[in-house]
């Protein structure tokens, strides 16, 4: 059984921790202490005891292997963009910044790898292999500022992985610290590594399995061309029924995605994309082959009239382009300009279904007086809700939550998932229940505890938390604790 | 097991040369894991079989007491072709599946030289062909998996939509397992339109260097190749095949595009000829007296090259290799045990080779080489694994990658 792990950092340990990292790297202050107590889910808080900040893979070993040998549950840390309190601290543990493992380690364009530490920006990487006519293909909205360790860790995609995949399709190797302080090589960097695809359960375990160190990714050639156009329409179903028709004619687009009324008012406000007026607006973009370009591109833009698109804009330039993304990139912090506060929910649904579900969660809003945006991949069914709402009106948090999770509820009746990308996390452990049995979820923890018997590896997320130790997930069975009479549940 | 699902193993029935006292074929997902648990309980020593097509794969058995087949869960489950996503049952081979999902001008994008060869199989050894060039091997394809536990449970992981984080990712665990974790019940898959029209540009070279170096130029262009393979089969005869498939008009300026780039002598296939080349490169799995899959950094291309020559000229050993250019590839090769056993530590020693499984070979090749290849840093972690999900050791016990 694992064992119950009760966190107490003592000055001593702490002491230990200077010892390794050097007295800078081992923040205890409250005001240093701060920045660490959240991620881009500023709801959810925890004061960790100790922030430390390693500077290379020995350094981050010695640190694990302090924890494992004192019980001290630790969470490791990216630049802390996750939108799921992935990097939540656990209260009285120790967070494990990577920001200082930051060396781009080796770019070999013949082979397209690249090798680089966790702490290094997903753009970083196209930056450096830019020049030679290269791109690092997922682009998560925060790719200016997210680090590729937390992309590793949430499996991160990007409005472009309808046609060109998630993290886990482009992450070759991992050098990865486990909770025990053994350091392995996850993956290989040539094809075919023998056995089971270790690899493939780390990407996306939410920093549960181990602290990645050294990450080889593969880069693609930059597209010869890239097409984009923008349609307006009337409704959302028209646009809806466009995708539709674009999938069936075996066209896959680089990218997909769809603004409703209010997140278009939205960017409007904020960055001035100067949309056309509409109910809904459609991007799509092609890239590839200049002539396979061209002739489907035609094909999109057929297909777009004739669903009743009021206007089609095609760019004409990398500026007008670029003005397009930045009216859909920037939507989501652009609620700001409509609304005091706002909720980011991230569900999916089959494609197929949208239209049905877009229409439950009009009701929804409808129903609870609460405005609700949507911007959303529209080519693999990835909705991002935006809930707006007023925290100084008394309740409004709460229902905001509520309309959240009731949105959730209807991506799994739809047959989709609770979350397409912004990961599990702290935030969403809860739902897993809803759409995992109890049988699944004794599964994941299984493989959990066999990787990290201690459970000090970021705890407390992404499966929902056991109440007692010791306790399966699931529906409630009675605890052997509690079948001894010594302890009751509250 | 309920009775009607159990008979005794017949001669067919052979896992690498050990007959299996008993064979069970479920015929549903809960007494598939049902047999899983009773093996357990009973510490049988069990292998899962799909289409039977890889059973020589692997170390050799000590013995085999049961064969569950998955003969009776063969089933399509659901073709969502507005989403573009498929759930199969294990059993039902993959050319059943994609003759079912072509109906809608779809395919689920993996080639396998097997043509037995089930979806189970297929995820188990994540078996690929050279459609991986553009869409990955089968574990990239997977959005979804029911597995069958050696505890009795069936389990989910994943979902049936192509966007997904929710839970750890199973069905990336059981690629590759060579069944040594779970029974693979089910798997949803994402697909892909089935491409308007295809052409492959094939070009011989009797220099390493030129293909090589061709091989290169084509890799870093804008041409997006569907499948990119190469192929040395006779002394200094080097072959590169380009397949491009997309619209007509996009395919003709891409082919186009690809001759200014190629020195060798070119010819442009398609049709049935297209079609029998490709399978031709599928088809070094097939025959021959062993078979070694390897990888390469597709910049060591002229290395490897040269170290199968070298192989063909002093090691007698008579070799046919296939490969995708990104560095995967398989060859075949004929000749003594000991010269073969001599080739694939020459492999093994060779900086620039790696990743060196002996897939099949005889019972005497294979007690000389280590089938799997040399220990690595994470092979404790996966066994970790193992001994949670197959506490007995039952399954595939001795004979897979851990």
């Amino acid at each position: 059984m694992a064992q119950c792990t009760i966190a107490v950092v003592t000055d001593q340990f702490v002491q230990r921790l200077r010892s390794i990292c050097g007295d800078a790297a081992v923040l205890r202050e409250p005001v240093q202490l701060l920045t660490y107590e959240c991620d881009a889910l500023p709801h959810l808080r925890e004061k960790p005891a100790v922030v430390v900040l390693p500077a290379s893979t020995s350094e981050v070993q010695q640190v694990v292997q302090l924890c494992s040998a004192d019980g001290v549950p630790f969470v490791a840390r990216g630049h802390g963009t996750g939108l799921s309190g992935g990097a939540l601290p656990v209260p009285g543990g120790v967070v494990i910044s990577l920001a200082r493992l930051n060396r781009v380690l080796d770019i070999d364009i013949p082979n397209k790898r690249v090798t680089v530490e966790p702490g290094v920006t997903n753009l970083e990487i196209t930056r450096q292999v830019a020049p030679f006519g290269y791109y690092y293909a997922p682009d998560p909205s925060s790719q200016q500022v997210c680090s590729i360790g937390g992309n590793v860790a949430e499996n991160s995609g990007g409005a472009h992985c309808l046609k060109y995949g998630f993290t886990v399709h482009h992450v070759l190797e991992a050098e990865a610290v486990m909770p025990d302080g053994e350091i392995v090589r996850i993956g290989s960097s040539l094809p075919d590594a023998p056995g089971p695809d270790l690899l493939g359960v780390l990407i996306g375990s939410e920093g549960t399995l181990a602290i990645v160190t050294k990450v080889v990714v593969r880069i693609l050639r930059r597209p010869e061309t890239v097409q984009t156009l923008l349609a307006a329409y009337n409704s959302t179903s028209d646009a809806g029924a466009a995708v539709s028709e674009i999938i069936g004619a075996g066209i896959v687009p680089a990218a997909v995605e769809m603004m409703d009324a209010l997140a278009i008012r939205a960017a409007e406000a904020a960055v001035h994309p100067n949309f056309p007026p509409a109910d809904t607006v459609l991007i799509v973009e092609l890239d590839g082959p200049a002539a396979e370009v061209r002739e489907l591109f035609a094909t999109v833009e057929a297909i777009c009239r004739r669903t009743g698109s009021t206007v089609v804009e095609v760019a004409q330039n990398d500026e007008q382009r670029m003005r397009i993304w930045r009216g859909r990139k920037a939507a989501f912090a652009a609620m700001g300009r409509v609304s005091p506060n706002y909720y980011v929910q991230d569900g999916v649904v089959p494609r197929t279904k949208l239209p049905e579900v877009l229409g439950r969660i009009r009701a929804l809003s409808e129903r609870s007086g609460l405005g609700i945006g949507n911007v959303f991949h529209a080519g693999d069914g990835n909705l991002h809700p935006l809930i707006c709402y007023d925290e100084r009106i008394p309740g409004q948090s709460a229902l905001a939550e509520e309309v959240a999770g009731e949105i959730l509820q209807y991506c799994v009746e739809a047959g989709g998932s609770i979350t397409g990308e912004h990961g599990v996390g702290a935030d969403k452990k809860d739902y897993m229940p809803r759409m995992f049995s109890a049988d699944d979820l004794d599964v994941m923890q299984q493989l959990r505890d066999a990787v990290d018997p201690q459970r000090l590896c970021n705890p407390g997320k992404v499966l929902p938390t056991p109440r007692l130790c010791g306790e399966v997930p699931g529906p409630y069975r009675e605890h052997p604790v509690e079948k001894a009479g010594l302890a009751e549940r509250f | 097991m309920t009775a009607d699902c159990l008979r005794p193993g017949t001669a067919g029935d052979r896992v690498d040369g050990e007959l299996p006292p008993q064979v069970a074929e479920p015929d549903s997902p809960q007494a598939f894991a049902d047999a899983l648990k009773q093996a357990s309980a009973g510490r049988m020593s069990t292998v899962i079989r799909g289409g039977g097509t890889k059973l020589t794969w692997g170390r050799p058995p000590a013995a085999v007491d049961l064969v569950v087949s998955t003969s009776r869960l063969n089933r399509l489950i659901a073709h969502r072709h507005g989403d573009l996503t498929v759930t199969v049952q294990a059993g039902m081979t993959l050319r059943e599946l994609n003759v079912a999902l072509s109906g809608e001008r779809q395919w689920l994008p993996i080639d396998s030289a097997f043509d037995e060869a089930t979806i189970g199989g297929i995820v188990a050894t994540n078996d690929s062909g050279p459609s991986r060039h553009r869409n990955g091997t089968p574990r990239d394809l997977v959005i979804g998996i029911t597995l069958a536990l050696t505890d009795g449970r069936l389990v989910k992981a994943g979902g049936t939509v192509v966007k997904n984080v929710a839970g750890y990712d199973l069905g990336k665990l059981v690629s590759g397992s060579h069944g040594t974790l779970a029974g693979i019940v089910d798997v949803t898959f994402k697909l892909v339109p089935i491409p308007q029209s295809s052409a492959t540009l094939v070009a011989i070279y009797d220099d390493a260097a030129a293909i090589a170096r061709d091989v290169a130029a084509l890799d870093a262009s804008q041409i997006e190749a569907a499948a990119f393979d190469i192929r040395a089969d006779r002394e200094r005869t080097y072959q590169l095949y380009l397949r491009i498939a997309t619209s007509p008009a996009a395919r003709d300026a891409q082919i186009a595009a690809a001759r200014t780039l190629v020195s060798g002598d070119a010819t442009v296939l398609t049709d049935v000829a297209e079609r029998a080349a490709w399978a031709a490169q599928l088809e070094t799995m097939l025959h021959g007296d062993a078979t070694v899959r390897f990888s390469w950094l597709p910049s060591r291309l002229p290395q490897v090259l040269a170290l199968l020559e070298e192989l063909r000229r002093a090691g007698n050993v008579g070799v046919t290799f296939t490969g995708r250019v990104l560095g995967a590839g398989v060859a075949r090769l004929t000749g003594e045990t000991t010269a073969l056993a001599a080739a694939v530590g020459r492999l093994r020693s060779s900086a620039d080779i790696g990743n060196v499984v002996l897939l099949r070979g005889s019972q005497d090749l294979k007690e000389r080489v280590e089938v799997w290849g040399p220990e690595r840093t994470s092979d404790r972690v996966v066994r970790a694994v193992k001994n949670r999900l197959d506490p007995a050791g039952i399954l595939n016990a001795g004979r897979g990658p851990i």
